[in-house]
């Protein structure tokens, strides 16, 4: 479905436009301030002064000026902080957005619900005796136990502390494995892009600089977000062989293995993988007398210079997925290396979601 | 004739106190709720100048306030005559002027804790009932109202409490009339006047003893229903 | 649920305070100057015994609140003021259905619950032991006007004036010096010769003659044009029943009165 708004606070422009999956996780990502936070409240209906278009499931929620009442919109949307209703205990604020919609409308079951978030315990009490976790598991059930078209997160894990963090984003990958209804994620954290998105929206400034699956948008070098410090990439694989005696999991890739720690995660299962630039080193030879473990025949896609002065970075092609690179000009210089050679990549450090 | 030492005028004087305590409190808390929302949510920049308008009746003498209401509500007043040149009677020296000086006299007590019980609840819960499927009036009755209770307990302790004791006001719009508009404070002060100290004493401490049962009850109901923070 | 069960409660409770509206009665209403108190809680004991079936109310007030409410409507059918001056102005203004009649005339005293008054002249209001003397304001109530004009024509106001305190009526004067707030004060003779007050103090007549005499009319108001009763208790309080009991009361009468 086709997104767009436009709105004006103050000294901020809101003017952006971005094509939303019919299923899967679509994470808008950017910095503080760059109106992400603005454009889901646009697509809640809470902002009276906004212009756009946005249809959903068949009904026009936005159309010009004219803007469906939030009240009557299929939507979810959990807030930054949870935002429970202090004078409710859990499960009669899980019927709150429950009680309101028809049976015949019902497609969220509530049994299911409460036990995919671990719910059952939490019932009884009140949203003060709650951690902050908790809460938003709350939240996230309550807003799901409207059985809406579409479900609105403003950064739910960004009030947590990483404890907290830890505890929730299992709920929300299973979430993710199990839901069948668009998602739009608002995040400013790389790590909860890497674990959850399918698709990324990146924003700056109030527009939109880009779209397109996460892998993708997070190793394009004409994107900001491979010029970070931090900047990453993302490999899918499916689990392939468990190695007991050395602690070690296959994971294959592309038809190449990569060993990672041991998982937990039984074979055939999918997994992400996340490679941090600065843990990319580039070979002409495969490597035989090394410590390094994951040694993967790729090609050069494209260089560009790092914003790290001596620095380039390099995609690099592994089948259709891609890894980046980060070395010195130096070493780029006396290797040679261009688009299109096929060098090793020698990976130090692999996390895995 | 005495009822527990107290003359029957006085027993009718009090009971018309708490009709007219009641009934202003009442009537205040209905009318008052839209005023007070727009108070506490309006960017307007109107909103300075009605919350002075509101705050008028706090400074204003109460003989003044009741000098005013006679001449508005009298049958040469805007409102008074209005209602004379269509049949009706004036609004002066009947129980209704009475009510209508008290809401005067009390505004500022119901909208102020009111406004400030809605501005402490802020738009966020109203936000995600909206998200919830709830819809204006159902918003207001299931989550302003519950998260607000303390604010419309005061606000109502406060008016009625506050009409209990007035007595300029009603003195001059009501013109002391038994049985109608004479009202335990204006008996009071007769019987001061009188120099019927006795009588005075009786009555002030008939009202005072229902007046604290009353709060006492009101406060004791609002205790027994769990008391809600404003945590998160 | 709870919430219901508040309602109901106060939807019956307020039914039964409605419950205890008094129903209209044909009563006439009479306005008085509260320093009448007194004396005409004793003359309409006398009339209701002799009229049982005429139904009076009587309440008092400062004369000016009275012709304020009177001429916006106020339910009264007799005005007796402590003055001449705001009969006449409701009979100028069009709310009288009578012309004003004299009923009494009143006397001015000196008095103090803590030092022997019948002892005291107007001059020695002044006297060091007097810290502050009270007499009724001099703008609002005809009494505290006559006080003025004795001080004066003594030519004891301005050496006084810095140590007056007023009260808002005669009444109020009174419980000035009752109280303490001031230690002697200038009231109404008819306060000072009730029985209640004689017990507290004595008190020193002041002359008739160094102020303006302290006439006091009544009028029939508009609303009582047709009101029998009004006019029949206007012409008893001129009668010579009524004559008697403002003399015990310290009031002289008028001259066409009996």
């Amino acid at each position: 479905m086709k997104v767009r708004f436009q709105l004006k606070r103050g000294g901020f422009t809101l003017d952006a436009a971005f094509d939303l999956a019919e299923r899967g996780i679509t994470a808008v990502f950017g910095r503080s301030g760059c109106g992400k936070t603005s454009l889901l409240r646009c697509m809640a209906g809470l902002e009276p002064d906004a212009w756009g278009q946005l249809d959903v499931a068949g009904e026009v929620w936005q159309a010009g000026v004219q803007s469906l009442a939030t009240h009557r919109r299929s939507l979810g949307y959990v807030f930054q902080e949870a935002s429970l209703f202090a004078h409710l205990t859990v499960e009669r604020n899980l019927r709150y957005g429950w009680r309101r919609v028809a049976p015949s409308h019902r497609r969220v079951e509530w049994q299911t619900t409460i036990e995919l978030l671990g719910l059952g315990p939490l019932l009884n009490r009140y949203p003060d005796q709650l951690s902050g976790g908790q809460r938003q598991r709350v939240a996230l059930g309550r807003a799901l136990l409207t059985s809406p078209d579409l479900l609105l997160m403003d950064e739910p894990l960004a009030s947590l502390d990483s404890d907290s963090k830890a505890e929730i984003l299992p709920y929300l990958e299973q979430l993710h494995r199990s839901l069948a209804l668009p998602v739009v994620y608002v995040s400013h954290s790389q790590e909860e892009v890497l674990r959850l998105a399918d698709q990324l929206v990146l924003m700056d400034d109030g527009r939109v600089l880009t779209q397109g699956p996460v892998a993708r948008v997070l190793t394009r070098l004409d994107m900001p977000l491979a010029h970070q410090q931090g900047a990453q990439a993302l490999l899918e694989g499916v689990v392939t062989h468990q190695d007991e005696a050395d602690h070690l999991t296959e994971v294959v890739c592309e038809g190449q293995s990569v060993w990672v720690s041991q998982l937990s995660q039984a074979r055939g299962t999918r997994v992400r993988l996340s490679v941090a630039a600065r843990d990319v080193t580039i070979s002409l030879v495969p490597a035989t007398d090394s410590s390094v473990l994951n040694c993967l025949e790729v090609q050069i896609e494209a260089l560009e210079s790092d914003p790290h002065p001596g620095h380039v970075l390099i995609a690099l092609k592994l089948g259709k997925q891609v890894l980046l690179s980060r070395i010195t000009e130096r070493s780029r210089r006396q290797l040679a290396l261009k688009p299109g050679d096929r060098v090793h990549a020698l990976i130090k450090g692999i996390a895995v979601h | 004739m005495m009822i527990a030492g107290i003359a029957e005028t006085d027993w009718i004087a009090l009971l018309l106190t708490l009709r007219l305590a009641l009934t202003s409190t009442l009537l205040l808390l209905v009318l008052c709720v839209p005023l007070a929302w727009w108070l506490a949510f309006t960017p307007s920049r109107a909103k300075v100048l009605i919350e002075a308008l509101v705050a008028l009746p706090l400074v204003l003498p109460p003989t003044v306030i009741g000098f005013y209401l006679l001449i508005l509500l009298g049958p040469r007043g805007a409102i008074g005559g209005a209602l004379e040149s269509i049949g009706l009677t004036h609004l002066a020296f009947s129980f209704t002027g009475l009510v209508i000086g008290s809401m005067v006299y009390s505004l500022p007590f119901v909208v102020q804790p009111l406004q400030n019980a809605f501005q402490s609840l802020g738009n966020r819960p109203l936000e995600a009932a909206a998200t919830l499927r709830a819809g204006p009036v159902d918003r207001f009755l299931s989550v302003v109202l519950p998260l607000t209770r303390r604010g419309f307990l005061t606000a109502f302790v406060l008016s009625f409490a506050h009409t209990l004791g007035e007595f300029g006001v009603l003195l001059m719009i009501g013109g002391s009339i038994p049985g109608q508009t004479q009202v335990a404070s204006i008996a009071i002060y007769n019987h001061v006047e009188a120099l019927d100290y006795g009588a005075a004493h009786g009555l002030s401490l008939v009202l005072l003893v229902l007046a604290f049962s009353l709060l006492l009850a009101v406060y004791a109901l609002n205790r027994r229903f769990r008391l809600v923070g404003v945590a998160q | 649920m709870w919430i219901r069960q508040a309602v109901l409660a106060g939807l019956a409770a307020t039914a039964l305070l409605m419950a205890t509206a008094v129903q209209a009665q044909q009563i006439t209403r009479v306005a008085a100057a509260s320093q009448l108190r007194f004396v005409l809680e004793a003359i309409t004991a006398q009339y209701r015994e002799r009229y049982p079936q005429n139904r009076i109310d009587v309440q008092y007030g400062s004369s000016g609140r009275f012709f304020a409410q009177i001429t916006h409507g106020a339910p009264f059918d007799l005005y007796l003021s402590a003055d001449m001056d705001y009969p006449t102005a409701l009979v100028e203004a069009g709310f009288a259905a009578s012309e004003v009649m004299p009923y009494a005339i009143g006397r001015i005293a000196i008095w103090s619950n803590t030092v022997d008054a019948q002892s005291l002249a107007l001059a020695d209001l002044t006297d060091e032991r007097f810290r502050r003397v009270a007499i009724a304001n001099p703008r609002l109530a005809p009494y505290g006007a006559r006080a003025k004009e004795a001080l004066i024509s003594a030519g004891l106001w301005d050496a006084l004036q810095p140590r007056l305190v007023y009260g808002d009526n005669v009444s109020g004067t009174l419980q000035l010096v009752q109280s303490g707030a001031a230690e002697v004060g200038i009231v109404a003779l008819a306060q000072v010769l009730n029985s209640g007050i004689a017990s507290q103090g004595g008190h020193a007549l002041i002359d008739a003659g160094v102020h303006q005499p302290l006439e006091q009319g009544l009028v029939v108001t508009r609303r009582a044009m047709q009101n029998e009763v009004a006019r029949h208790f206007a012409g008893y309080l001129r009668g010579a029943e009524a004559a008697t009991l403002f003399r015990t009361y310290g009031y002289d009468l008028p001259a066409d009165v009996p």
